[in-house]
């Protein structure tokens, strides 16, 4: 028995040295690989090895102290606390054995989940470390238990209920919690680990009469131990490497060391948005400058050129003077044409007039290609929201219409209210039916689809990242899913609240 | 005959309603708002209105759609409707009745006044004018597999200028062509487009439709 073990323990230590010299030397095994397939592997090897030795160690099971004092052949006694210690020494192995076959086989499964398949455009959730909450508690519990009988699963039970109730609602705290559990679990198993009680024969438990009571207790067998206090010692390192992961930001955040890091990365992407958003605004506003410089303004003074030539004209040629005349109401045309294709670039006054699902019916309708809308905004969203979804989807229709080669894009719109949001329903209780509705939080998606040659792709161009930094401003959100050979997809998300539509004044 | 002026810059207004007086046209109105234009087309029931899209209260497209209820109420009523720029969104909803009389101009026409008396009367007598601009635009986005397709090079000549408001002996003098030959290319405009025959002025108004719907 003891010298499987052995050869277990060290076939296990060999392979875990083997690894760590080969990651450490950074030779061929790439160390992903060994984080990835041989961490876990060597998890539920621990993990097996435990429930495997404890079950057939001879440990009595839990059943057996709740028949109270047993009588030993002889003289002796044999208490139910004693039998408890060496059930609940017999459970602690079992559990921890049981928790490491676990955390195995999510590790496994995680890492299988991250192999697979393309780059993510959402990353992988991040573990919620306040599950461990559980375990961790059913582990303590285990260890404090001596003498509570059968009251402790009682306690076991309340205590779990309150704590998945913690994990529901304030899963931040129960990651603390669970991280403060697995040391003091840890610590506490290595400790107990270390002194294992007396062991009971079975000999001893079916009290033969007569029999010599030195052979009613024996030691616990050393690999046994050995392997507990292994599982102790990884519980307490593990709760140790949770610290920086939990516990740490959040103790710095409460005094003052450090700010709320969720907050820092807001500030920082606010900070980023802004800057890009100054920037579109002053680069906007030169090409406004330019184009009135070299075109309207231009234009403007040849008109008093050319009135000014006529003006002297009048009294000695009159013919010329008209012909000049009539060139001046021509630029004044052109200075016109010149003006009205500004301020559809600026602002589009249809987009002004009727909102963004017209404006994108308009849009579709001036694009030279079979566009398609299929569009559901039964409202306005903010002027500035407006603006930048128009000039997203324009900027999508002429991607289309120069590169891909596309005979029919389709643009869908949709506007979702966020159920998640206590506003979806933003009229109080009892409040008038007749009262305009406040403007509806929720999600703006836009979708442009179109069966061109697709290869698009956003890092290459300047346009779409534009569209992107301009939607960012908003919170807003550019995938671009283009294989190369089509079709190509853009989908925009911006987080944007939909007011009641205007009622018409006449 | 009898005209409704609906403009809210004063300066244009007033220089409307002298350029209309002047090719003899008698103002019944000239208003600076939706509301008051909605009810003068209704009380005075004009037999043209020359309607600026912007307008007062919410200086959007209140002109335009008080001309389309107004249209709605008085089929037909003939209206011509002036922007700063087209949209070939609101040609349609102009055209969406099927009705005729209705007119889409760049507010630079009115600088053409023979031009824009001319469109006017057009619009008056049930005709449909759009603008060379809208015109254009339509011609851009031109796919394959429509009907329109049919027509030759100088048939789709023809059919622009007749969308454009220009009356057979107009469109004649453009191309340097007959008018009996312009007779000519419209009849096979209609054939082309599946238009029964009828009166010559409504079948205008339909091709048009076709070559704005399509």
């Amino acid at each position: 028995m003891s010298s499987r073990l052995v050869l277990v323990m060290l076939l296990v230590s060999a392979c875990v040295a083997l690894c760590w010299r080969t990651w450490a030397s950074g030779a061929r095994i790439p160390k992903v690989w060994v984080a990835r397939r041989l961490v876990p592997l060597v998890l539920m090897g621990i993990g097996l090895c435990g429930l495997l030795l404890a079950g057939s160690s001879g440990l009595p099971s839990r059943g057996l102290m709740l028949h109270g004092d047993l009588m030993l052949p002889g003289d002796l006694t044999l208490s139910g606390t004693a039998i408890s210690r060496a059930a609940s020494w017999r459970d602690m192995l079992l559990l921890q054995s049981a928790a490491f076959l676990a955390a195995g086989l999510w590790l496994l499964r995680r890492s299988a989940q991250q192999h697979s398949g393309q780059p993510r455009l959402i990353p992988a959730r991040q573990p919620r470390w306040g599950w461990l909450l559980l375990p961790t508690l059913a582990i303590l519990i285990m260890l404090l238990d001596h003498g509570l009988g059968s009251a402790v699963l009682v306690l076991a039970a309340v205590t779990m209920v309150i704590a998945l109730g913690m994990v529901i609602r304030f899963p931040a705290a129960a990651a603390d919690l669970a991280t403060a559990g697995l040391i003091a679990a840890g610590l506490g198993g290595i400790l107990f680990a270390a002194n294992p009680p007396p062991v009971p024969l079975p000999g001893a438990l079916a009290a033969v009469p007569g029999g010599p009571v030195t052979e009613a207790f024996a030691a616990v067998s050393t690999p046994l131990v050995l392997l507990a206090v292994v599982e102790s010692a990884v519980i307490v390192a593990f709760g140790l490497w949770l610290v920086p992961r939990t516990v740490g930001p959040h103790v710095r955040t409460l005094l003052g060391l450090e700010p709320d890091a969720e907050l820092a990365g807001r500030v920082e992407q606010l900070t980023q948005t802004r800057a890009d958003a100054v920037d579109t605004a002053a680069a906007e506003l030169r090409r406004v400058e330019r184009d009135l410089h070299d075109g309207a303004q231009a234009r403007l003074v040849a008109l008093g050129m050319n009135l000014r030539a006529a003006e002297r004209l009048i009294p000695t040629s009159p013919q010329a003077a008209m012909a000049l005349v009539t060139e001046a109401r021509e630029t004044s045309a052109k200075a016109l044409t010149e003006l009205r294709d500004l301020i559809r670039g600026v602002h589009p006054p249809v987009l002004a007039d009727r909102g963004l699902a017209d404006a994108i019916r308009a849009l579709a309708l001036d694009t030279p290609v079979r566009t398609e809308t299929d569009i559901d905004l039964p409202g306005r969203l903010d002027p500035p929201v407006e603006s930048a979804c128009y000039f997203a989807v324009a900027e999508a229709l002429a991607n289309a219409v120069k590169h891909s080669g596309a005979r029919l894009v389709q643009i869908r719109i949709r506007h979702s209210p966020d159920p998640r949001s206590p506003y979806a329903d933003p009229r109080p209780p009892y409040a008038d039916p007749r009262a305009p509705m406040p403007p509806v939080p929720g999600l703006l998606r836009i979708e442009v689809t179109d069966d061109g040659m697709g290869g698009a792709d956003p890092a290459r161009g300047t346009g779409l990242q534009g569209v992107e930094r301009r939607l960012g401003t908003f919170d807003g959100i550019l995938a671009v899913n283009s294989p190369p050979g089509g079709p190509t997809m853009i989908i925009m998300e911006v987080p944007c609240a939909l007011s009641s539509p205007r009622t018409s004044s006449c | 005959m009898r005209a409704v002026v609906a403009e809210d810059l004063f300066l244009l207004r007033d220089g409307l309603v002298r350029l209309l007086e002047a090719h003899g046209f008698e103002i019944a109105a000239a208003v600076d708002g939706a509301p008051a234009l909605l009810r003068a087309l209704l009380d005075h029931q004009p037999d043209i209105a020359v309607v600026d899209v912007r307008l007062p209260p919410s200086f959007t497209d209140d002109g335009l759609r008080a001309a389309l209820e107004a249209r709605r109420q008085v089929p037909g009523l003939p209206v011509l409707v002036l922007s700063q720029y087209v949209e070939q969104l609101y040609a349609r909803e102009l055209l969406a009745d099927q009705a005729g009389g209705v007119g889409y101009l760049l507010k630079d026409r009115v600088f053409n006044d023979d031009q824009f008396v001319d469109a006017i009367r057009t619009v008056a007598g049930g005709g449909t004018v759009m603008d060379p601009e809208v015109v254009a635009k339509l011609l851009g986005r031109r796919s394959r597999d429509e009907p329109i397709t049919r027509l030759t090079a100088r048939e789709r000549e023809v059919l622009e200028l007749m969308a454009e408001g220009r009356s057979n002996s107009a469109i004649a003098q453009r191309l340097f062509i007959t008018e009996k030959a312009v007779g000519k290319h419209s009849t096979n405009i209609f054939a082309k487009l599946d238009l029964a025959p009828s009166t010559d002025d409504n079948r205008r108004v339909l091709a048009v439709l076709a070559f704005l719907n399509t």
